[in-house]
């Protein structure tokens, strides 16, 4: 708050400052002009008066110049033009001073300098011309005739000045009062949403000015803080409920073992039971753990040169057996593509894939393994079956965390196992896409070669139906 | 086999002396690193347990690079709670030798200390491997038990000589998938079974008495007499 006082003083001390700045160099030049014009106008009149003397001096002497000077004086109003013209002795013998002035250098030339006319000493600009015969003649201006015009000038500046002055404070003290009603808005706003609703926003306008631009910098950032909570919660709620049921059924063995003491065989098979039980929440833990391992992006640092389709050669062989088993078959079709991977990663991607489309298609289905190069050097990789496939409004959610399709599909898994292919796709560069393969599932994986951009992985959601390895509600 | 076990947690060494001590080793425990490296750096073990984790200003995998540097080749299983994959490379280029995660069953950190053993005495260069009457010739690849022989596919012959250099060894799913299929993940379900079960039909099948047996709550075992 003393901070924003203080910065919104300064703001408007910085326009003052500024105007001042600027009305001086608007004034300076001028002040200069004006004084150079007149003064160099002013010498210019007096000598060419003198020049003027002297020739009357050197056609008719110094009577001629005498009664020349004296027609003059006249003439005149007294007090504007000084004359005086005085001998070798510098006695004086016409004009209208009473002596030759002692502050009158004696060189010719010309002078400002103070000379009594009478009503006290006055700034005079002088011109001594010296004439043949050793007689001088002076020409004089008195300048405080200009001083009022000085005088006025310096008074419009100063009012200038104050009209600024006056003008920028209230400036400032406006400009401050609205700021500060916006960011008081704005912090009030704030602390609303810090401390009861962070599904609230800032007001913004139509329209941005950089304070609404700001505000709603602010909205993102707080869309983005509530998409990852909403997150954290959903993952949170997930893992809780999911890991509670392995839980509970260890609590409540351990404890029915410890109140029935049971025979050594029936203790040891609900020992290992219970050892059971917590694989199931361990292997959780370990699948969140590598999600969270990939997510981070750090394992772009163990990207190599592999052959995808070696990769996807030997996942298929993996398969083959348990496809047997179900009289399914896994084929691999596509030609030699090579690429920047993680073999690990995709190794497991790829068993994931080949793994849900064992699940889900009907015994004695075929699995399709295809790795293809694309025209631009990306590796295009797709595991296609023929079971029932993903309605549209499904897929989405697949690939979010801990949620488990139809529940009456009941089979064994995680509920991690897209969103860890969506998680290893992504690292490669685009995320997972499910197509449909009339019928079945085609999953679509882009290896990008060029260089891959971290891609945020799909939110969790709460609609986890079970994370653990049977349904919850055996 | 005498095993030095450097861990910090009181819980899980009693657990790990108890079950070593079980399976008939002898066992040294030092509760920190500088313990550790003074135990490793005097006594002879045949394998060593360390913790990658531990208090003090000296971590497992000091003393391991120090082990390493001052010439001493025993095996060393490293333990650890970090299950990154970048975290078992760095402790496997540190100079250990395998790498468990934590939580473990007994079985697997058992299991994998035999191989170890086995793996030191350098037994994997023979050309014949010997497994009551089954012989494998890993140079020519050629599977003969008694007077019959067996054809194998590439997988299952690895699968096979594996089990087979580790005869009367109990062998965990997790040793099988990392070293026959160098699979680093949990597959989540049973493909190693069906494999076993395959490889099963080639070798048992025909013959009274089954050499590869299951062993309950932990792996497989290839055994050479009952």
């Amino acid at each position: 708050m003393r901070l924003l006082r203080s910065s919104a003083l300064t703001l408007a001390a910085g326009y003052i400052g500024l105007g001042l700045a600027a009305l001086g160099l608007f004034a300076a030049p001028l002040w200069y002009a004006w004084r150079t014009t007149i003064d160099e106008g002013r010498v210019e009149i007096l000598q060419s008066d003198a020049q003027r003397f002297a020739e009357v001096f050197r056609r008719e002497g110094a009577e001629g110049l005498i009664a020349f000077i004296n027609a003059r004086v006249g003439m005149q109003i007294a007090g504007e033009r000084l004359l005086l013209l005085a001998d070798p002795t510098l006695k004086p013998l016409a004009g209208n001073l009473p002596a030759w002035p002692q502050t009158v250098p004696a060189q010719p030339g010309s002078y400002t300098v103070q000379i009594d006319v009478g009503n006290g000493p006055a700034d005079v600009a002088v011109v001594h011309e010296a004439l043949p015969g050793g007689y001088h003649v002076l020409v004089g201006r008195d300048t405080s005739r200009f001083r009022p015009l000085e005088q006025r000038f310096w008074y419009a500046l100063a009012g200038a000045v104050a009209i600024l002055s006056v003008l920028g404070v209230c400036g400032g003290v406006l400009i401050r009062r609205a700021l500060m009603a916006r960011i008081f808005s704005i912090r009030k706003s704030m602390a609303d949403i810090i401390h009861s609703d962070l599904s609230l926003r800032l007001p913004t306008q139509r329209g941005g000015d950089e304070l609404n631009t700001l505000a709603q910098t602010i909205n993102s950032m707080f869309d983005q803080i509530e998409q990852l909570l909403h997150g954290v919660r959903n993952v949170s709620n997930a893992i809780a409920h999911d890991l509670r049921t392995p839980l509970a059924e260890l609590r409540s063995r351990l404890e029915e073992l410890a109140l029935t003491k049971p025979s050594p065989e029936q203790t040891f098979a609900d020992i290992d039971a219970a050892v059971a039980d917590v694989d199931r929440v361990i292997r959780i833990f370990n699948a969140l753990l590598r999600l969270a391992e990939i997510d981070s992006g750090m394992r772009r640092s163990g990207f190599i040169g592999l052959d995808v389709t070696e990769i996807a050669a030997a996942a298929v062989e993996f398969y083959q057996p348990a496809a047997e088993l179900k009289g399914s078959m896994v084929v691999l079709k596509g030609g030699a593509a090579r690429g920047r991977g993680d073999p690990l990663l995709l190794a497991q991607a790829l068993g994931n894939l080949i793994d849900n489309a064992l699940k889900y298609s009907p015994d004695g289905g075929v699995i399709t393994v295809s790795v293809e190069p694309a025209e631009n050097g990306d590796v295009i990789v797709t595991v296609a079956d023929r079971g029932p496939g993903i309605a549209d409004a499904e897929k989405p959610k697949v690939i979010e965390r801990f949620y488990r399709g139809d529940p009456s599909r009941g089979t064994p898994g995680v509920g991690l196992g897209l969103s860890l292919v969506d998680a290893v796709a992504r690292l490669h560069g685009s995320p997972l896409e499910l197509e449909d393969n009339r019928p079945g599932l085609r999953a679509r994986m882009v290896l990008k070669q060029d260089a891959p951009q971290i891609r945020r992985a799909a939110p969790a959601t709460a609609t986890a139906a079970s994370l653990s390895q049977e349904p919850a509600f055996r | 086999m005498k095993v030095l076990l450097v861990e910090d947690n009181e819980r899980m060494s009693q657990f790990i002396l108890k079950g070593l001590k079980e399976a008939g080793h002898t066992a040294d425990h030092a509760a920190d690193g500088r313990e550790g490296m003074f135990m490793a750096g005097g006594e002879s073990y045949d394998t060593m347990i360390i913790d990658r984790m531990l208090p003090g200003n000296i971590d497992g995998l000091a003393i391991i690079e120090a082990l390493r540097k001052s010439g001493k080749r025993t095996p060393i299983l490293i333990l650890s709670a970090l299950s990154d994959v970048d975290e078992r490379i760095r402790g496997l280029r540190s100079g250990g030798d395998d790498y468990l995660t934590k939580p473990f069953a007994f079985g697997e950190l058992l299991a994998r200390l035999d191989a170890l053993m086995r793996r030191s005495q350098g037994d994997n260069v023979q050309a014949k491997i010997e497994v009551a009457d089954l012989s494998i010739e890993p140079l020519t690849r050629k599977v003969r038990r008694g007077s019959r022989n067996i054809l194998l596919a590439p997988r299952e012959f690895k699968l096979l000589e594996y089990l087979a250099r580790h005869a009367d060894q109990v062998v965990t799913r997790t040793m099988l998938l990392e070293n026959v299929w160098d699979y680093h993940f949990d597959p989540q379900t049973n493909v190693i079974d069906v494999h076993i079960s395959k490889l099963r039909q080639k070798i048992d099948a025909d013959f009274e008495r089954p050499l590869l047996r299951t062993v309950r709550n932990a792996g497989y075992m290839l055994a050479s007499h009952d």
